[in-house]
């Protein structure tokens, strides 16, 4: 396995000599034999470790950390970036063009980008909380300078408003695992017992920040709308979700602080995600309306994180349902800017399924994911909504809870019929009919397509399974 | 056989200086060939630690190649002296020996400091010397007092020598309250001597009052580590504060040099805990590394105005704290053995002071970054880079290596 984790960034490494068609086949080549290898190891119910180097105590071990739940995150990274590395190809180009750069900067993008994905992708993989905070910033480092040097509008603001805010995310989680080491004198995570409450408070604050949740989260549609697509199409899907990731991972290892302040937390998800909902509707740019939406889907995860082993489930497959959804909607919106000129605003947009059907299909896809509709997020549904039943009961005075949730989901498919129509159906406006590159719709519908075989066996019962055995509760 | 080596570094580094009248490249690979005698002299536990002392001094080296000075030719073997005085300060345990190589790199600087590329800096000198002298005597003063009444289990001189040895050092290397000359000099003085005082001077200082408060650790340590602690607070706030409100380059990194010796000095509150002093050390001479690098760097880049983004960038990231750069470990180590010395606030104070340096540091990378170059100032940025990502590989084998280094840490009375 850690041979396969190491083509992502030797292929960083080695891309920027090669011309950039082929240095963007070199880097998803790169990825897609990790999403296989990731896909075997979910099968095998691989649960193991590879120790890389010993530290003195209270750093402790560093070791690659594999069984189902980082292999579904690890797929799941490798996937999307596979295939928003494809597309980044064309669509990277024209942004050069309308910077006035030449091909050449591909070179710097492509290493930048490889980084960014593979640095993720170990992220999941880390089998100590130091090594996961290392990776937890190169990615910030990388996706810093991709929006500080590519991004719209005033991109140097807004990367350094992004950097900031997740800084201090980082930062805040960092210093929860000193406590932990502290503690525990290690940060290996199979050598951590305990994890006290002042810990436990600061990842918290740290991760609530990254994810983000209601408050902090004002840092994110600025990032993710000005971001250049193929960034926001990872930071999005990929990079906040990770704060749900090792809050998952603190989780298992001692649930004491989530089991004491369960109430509080579900009441400020529920409004978090709910706020975000409508908040969707207000929005006139595309990609600032997909940031809403993603700060109401991480709603979601600290739902789930609330639920018992059922709500946990959840989360992995709310992850994975809406990297797949969102990052397929990402790239829709960097379809139409790359065909239309840097067209993002909603109200000239109507009817753009005349034009563009094979971008206007893919956002459907999308969309299902988002709503839940036959697709992987079907299932993140419906554990996060049996973890509630599970966990507050069924009863008169719990109806409330169950309602709040369901509206959730409701106003999830509710805002994405909405955008739909209102971008790709009713009355069409006066556009020509572009001509797309296969590169900015061919990896849409693959990941489209993964997102809804993942409802079916074998792969719905072995990812099941897996986390069952991990998590533990019923399937 | 390690008397004779280092005899033999001093005999080159003396011809070499008298030699280079004729040709100033005679000078340099005089004073290149001596501290390479000296590296030799170290074992095997310092190699790490003589390793990152001769890469920087290498580079101080290099730096002046840059400068064309009144004494050209003999400002290398001043360099050097710095440097030797460096490695042998690690192996000492006499005490006399230590306050020889702390005035050792004291008086050199005097002389650095006046240099630049048209008339010598006199106001500039004046006023450096008159803080040094005063900075040499209060911390010589205080190391005598230090040694020479713990074991008389007098508290209340041993707390007087341990208040000046503190505030010698604070005035020595810039630290609140008594940083004042450190904006002024390192803003009107040339930006070469300067990285060399604010790089390879700054190391010998920390490491004799380590030897030296951990020789005397007694009861009433714990109760004056307060001070240590209270200096560094204040001055990682002023210099960051200071660093941020600063507009000339040369004076923000003069803040920034504030606020680094106040991350170093928060760790002297370990030394009362000798089961973690490893990481405060540890974290001290990395954190001493990855400051010297990224002065180097900066300066050259001041003087050249602009070297490639790339490497300002990547040590201005070095300073911030992120992995896997060295100023990340350096600040890991520290905050673990803050926290672990029950100094929790300490730690809280040094990770938000790490945060808010972050606008400085990009604004300095922004507006000394010039997209990409080549020639001597960029020689220098890789080699400072080079040193800060040599981290990539996790440090622990600098952490063994100090494990063996402080065994011997020590004062023979």
């Amino acid at each position: 396995m850690i041979v396969y984790l190491l083509l992502p960034i030797i292929a960083s490494l080695l891309a920027p000599f090669l011309k950039p068609k082929k240095a963007t086949h070199l880097i998803s080549l790169s990825f897609l034999i990790p999403f296989f290898a990731a896909c075997f190891e979910l099968f095998n119910f691989t649960t193991t470790e590879i120790p890389l180097l010993s530290f003195s105590p209270p750093i402790g071990e560093f070791y690659v950390l594999i069984d189902p739940i980082s292999s579904a995150f690890g797929l799941t990274v490798c996937m999307v970036s596979a295939m928003v590395g494809y597309y980044s190809f064309p669509y990277m180009l024209h942004r050069f063009e309308e910077m006035g750069l030449g091909e050449n900067e591909y070179r710097k993008y492509i290493v930048i980008y490889g980084l960014y994905a593979a640095s993720m992708l170990w992220l999941v993989y880390s089998g100590n909380f130091i090594m996961l905070y290392i990776f937890l910033e190169i990615s910030l480092i990388t996706s810093f300078l991709l929006i500080y040097m590519y991004g719209y509008g005033n991109r140097r603001w807004v990367g350094l408003l992004y950097f900031i805010w997740t800084n201090v995310a980082g930062v805040l989680t960092l210093i929860g695992f000193i406590v932990i080491a502290m503690d525990n004198s290690t940060l290996a995570i199979k050598g951590i017992s305990a994890i006290s409450m002042v810990a436990w408070l600061l990842i918290f604050v740290g991760m609530v920040i990254k994810l983000p949740g209601l408050g902090p989260h004002i840092w994110l549609p600025w990032a993710h709308a000005e971001a250049p697509t193929p960034v926001s199409a990872l930071l999005s899907p990929l990079t906040v979700g990770l704060a749900g990731y090792i809050l998952l991972r603190v989780y298992l290892i001692d649930p004491s602080f989530i089991q004491a302040y369960r109430n509080p937390i579900m009441i400020y998800a529920i409004i978090s995600s709910v706020y975000a909902g409508f908040a969707v509707f207000k929005q006139m740019d595309y990609k600032r309306l997909l940031a809403y939406s993603t700060v109401s889907q991480m709603g979601y995860i600290l739902i789930g994180l609330c639920l018992g082993t059922y709500g946990l489930i959840g989360v992995v497959i709310q992850y994975m349902s809406h990297a797949f959804g969102k990052s397929i909607l990402f790239m829709t919106a960097g379809g139409i800017i790359a065909s239309y000129h840097g067209l993002r605003d909603l109200r000239k947009m109507g009817g753009l399924h005349e034009q563009i059907p094979s971008i206007s299909n893919a956002a459907l896809l999308g969309f299902m994911n988002l709503g839940g509709i036959l697709a992987i997020g079907m299932f993140g549904e419906f554990f996060i909504l049996r973890g509630v039943v599970d966990v507050f009961g069924f009863e008169i005075s719990t109806v409330p809870l169950i309602v709040a949730v369901v509206f959730i989901f409701i106003l999830s498919g509710w805002y994405s019929f909405y955008t739909l129509k209102k971008i790709f159906y009713g009355t069409p406006k006066d556009l020509e009919r572009p001509k797309i590159s296969r590169y900015l719709d061919v990896p849409l519908y693959l990941i489209g397509i993964l997102s809804i075989i993942f409802i079916f066996p074998p792969l719905i019962t072995v990812l099941l399974n897996g986390l069952k055995a991990i998590i533990g509760g019923g399937t | 056989m390690t008397e004779s080596l280092l005899m033999a570094a001093i005999i080159i580094l003396t011809l070499g200086a008298i030699f280079s009248l004729k040709d100033h490249r005679i000078g340099f690979a005089a004073s290149v060939v001596s501290i390479l005698l000296a590296f030799a002299s170290l074992t095997s536990e310092t190699y790490f630690f003589g390793f990152f002392v001769i890469a920087i001094g290498v580079l101080n080296l290099i730096t002046l190649f840059i400068s064309e000075n009144q004494i050209k030719g003999i400002d290398y073997a001043i360099t050097a002296m710095l440097i030797f005085a460096t490695i042998l300060v690690i192996q000492t345990e006499n005490f006399a020996v230590l306050i020889g190589t702390f005035v050792l790199v004291s008086v050199p600087t005097y002389i650095l400091v006046m240099l630049s590329d048209r008339e010598a800096k006199l106001d500039v000198g004046i006023k450096y010397i008159t803080f040094m002298v005063f900075a040499t005597i209060i911390f010589i003063i205080g190391a005598f007092l230090v040694v020479y009444f713990y074991k008389e289990m007098n508290p209340s001189i041993y707390i007087i020598g341990y208040v000046l040895l503190v505030l010698g050092l604070g005035l020595e290397v810039g630290i609140a309250p008594l940083h004042e000359w450190v904006p002024d000099v390192f803003s009107a003085a040339d930006p070469i001597p300067i990285s060399i005082i604010a790089s390879i001077a700054k190391i010998v200082p920390f490491i004799v009052a380590f030897k030296i408060l951990i020789a005397t650790t007694n009861p009433v340590t714990y109760s004056i580590t307060m001070f240590a602690a209270f200096l560094a607070v204040l001055s990682m706030f002023t210099g960051n504060i200071g660093a941020l409100t600063s507009r000339e380059l040369g004076r923000v990194l003069g803040y920034s040099t504030v606020a680094n010796m106040g991350y170093i000095l928060a760790t002297f509150v370990a030394i009362v805990k000798p089961e973690f002093i490893y990481l405060a050390i540890s974290g001290a001479l990395l954190q001493l590394f990855a400051n010297s690098a990224g002065k180097i760097g900066f300066f050259t880049a001041i003087k050249k105005e602009g070297v490639s983004a790339p490497f300002t960038y990547t040590l201005a990231l070095s300073f911030i704290g992120i992995p896997p750069l060295m100023g990340f470990w350096s600040k890991l180590f520290i905050t673990l053995a803050l926290v672990y010395s029950g100094y929790v606030w300490l730690a809280v104070l040094l990770v938000i002071n790490s945060a808010i340096s972050v606008p400085y540091y990009i604004r300095l990378a922004r507006e000394l970054g010039k997209g990409w170059g080549y020639g001597i100032a960029n020689i220098v940025g890789l080699i400072a880079v080079l040193i800060t990502v040599i981290t990539f590989y996790p440090p622990d084998w600098f952490v063994q290596s100090v494990k063996f280094i402080i065994e011997t840490f020590g004062v023979a009375l």
